[in-house]
């Protein structure tokens, strides 16, 4: 047997593992008495053999046990109700919901069932213009706006559109009649936060008792927002 | 234990007597008629007669002048083994009490502090590359080698192949060869590792 043979057979793990027949045993070990390299892979790996059955007889050590100690693969939801993330955000909670039943709640309770002074401006659907309704509000503050829907004009209903200054709706809804005269405004509240001053649109549309919208009313509204 | 080529002038070092020669001679052929040895002979006594009575005959040959090849040194060695042990078996069958012996362990021949380092470091690899094993890889290594199970039983338990066996014993070899040589290399010639033999 050759080095490329015996390295080929991995006659080296098979001569350890005492898986070659006599001959082929005796034909390796003529070519392990002359070739230093498989000398020195029998030596190794009888070494390494020896010393492993040491390694595997030991109990595991408890560092070790505890590294080997799989991981929770991932922290799940539950992990949030774990005591020491769980007691201090509980805490928080209950600071947060009290400041707000107590003290934002209330205000805003106040100030809602408080009559409120606000700008506001009317818009005549029967009327169509091409002048915008210029509206002043302040910062964050909202306006309302007045619509004055034409008598028996042949509609079941009414819904309107709100349009940004960039032409984007921002909101629709119906304009309900069932509950008034038929020649009653209705006031649309336009809310104030985060609004951006520019031309706003309303439109109107008529609904018929069939289903049908018809566009009746389109005003342009400038809303200016003073400093 | 440094690599050296059998040649001519390491025929002459020997014959002529050269201590250190002698020992690397000794221990580098020891190890590898000990591996021989075990799958032949059950008693270390046997083993160690063995052992010794091949070294005494090579070097009975070597005065004589009858190695003629130097390079095949090591054929010699691994032929002269055969002869003895073929004599070993002969004179077992006469007399069996050889064979009979309880299993022993013996010392080693000599443990150097060296040797102890080595051993250690050897230890701290082996149980590192275990370490870095598959759970089942382990355990079918200590099944096969510790717990000394029969290899096909303990390959189908495990689901795998001789061959995987095989290859799993080899990628170990290959992790642990090089710190083996460089220990072998730094060791002094005739210090063994301390341990069982």
């Amino acid at each position: 047997m050759d080095h490329a043979e015996a390295v080929r057979q991995k006659a080296t793990e098979r001569y350890l593992l005492d898986e070659l027949d006599p001959d082929v045993r005796d034909q390796f070990e003529e070519h392990l008495f002359d070739c230093q390299d498989c000398a020195l892979d029998v030596r190794a790996a009888a070494m390494f053999v020896e010393q492993s059955k040491v390694v595997l007889a030991e109990p595991p050590a408890p560092a070790l046990a505890a590294q080997r100690t799989p991981a929770p693969a991932k922290a799940g939801w539950f992990s949030w109700f774990r005591p020491a993330f769980a007691v201090p955000v509980l805490a928080l909670l209950l600071a947060v919901i009290g400041y707000q039943n107590f003290v934002t709640y209330p205000n805003l309770m106040q100030a809602a069932n408080q009559p409120q002074v606000g700008p506001w401006a009317s818009v005549n659907v029967s009327t169509r213009g091409t002048a915008a309704t210029v509206i002043q509000t302040h910062a964050g503050e909202g306006f309302s706006l007045l619509v004055n829907l034409p008598p028996e004009d042949g509609f079941a209903s009414y819904a309107a559109d709100l349009y940004n200054p960039a032409q984007k709706l921002e909101w629709s809804g119906a304009i309900s009649t069932a509950t008034a005269a038929a020649d009653q405004a209705r006031q649309i509240y336009i809310p104030g936060r985060n609004r951006q001053p520019g031309t706003y649109t309303l439109v109107v549309h008529g609904i018929t008792a069939a289903g049908e919208s018809k566009e009746i009313s389109r005003h342009p509204i400038e809303l200016q927002i003073q400093k | 234990m440094e690599l050296q080529s059998f040649d001519e002038s390491y025929v002459d070092r020997l014959r002529a007597g050269d201590f250190r020669t002698q020992e690397h001679f000794v221990a580098y052929f020891s190890e590898l008629i000990q591996l021989k040895l075990r799958s032949r002979l059950n008693s270390p006594q046997a083993i160690e007669d063995v052992r010794q009575e091949t070294f005494t005959r090579v070097f009975v040959a070597l005065r004589g002048g009858k190695i003629r090849q130097p390079e095949r040194l090591g054929a010699f060695v691994n032929s002269m083994c055969n002869n003895v042990l073929l004599e070993h078996y002969r004179a077992s069958s006469r007399d069996s009490s050889l064979e009979d012996e309880e299993q022993q362990d013996f010392p080693a021949v000599s443990v150097d502090v060296l040797g102890a380092l080595a051993a250690k470091q050897m230890a701290d690899k082996i149980r590192e590359i275990l370490d870095e094993m598959p759970e089942r890889d382990r355990r079918l290594l200590k099944e096969v080698f510790l717990d000394e199970r029969e290899k096909d039983d303990v390959c189908r338990d495990f689901g795998v192949d001789r061959d995987y066996l095989r290859v799993l014993l080899h990628r170990a070899k290959q992790s642990f060869k090089s710190l083996y040589l460089k220990n072998m290399e730094a060791r002094p010639p005739g210090a063994v590792t301390a341990g069982k033999r």
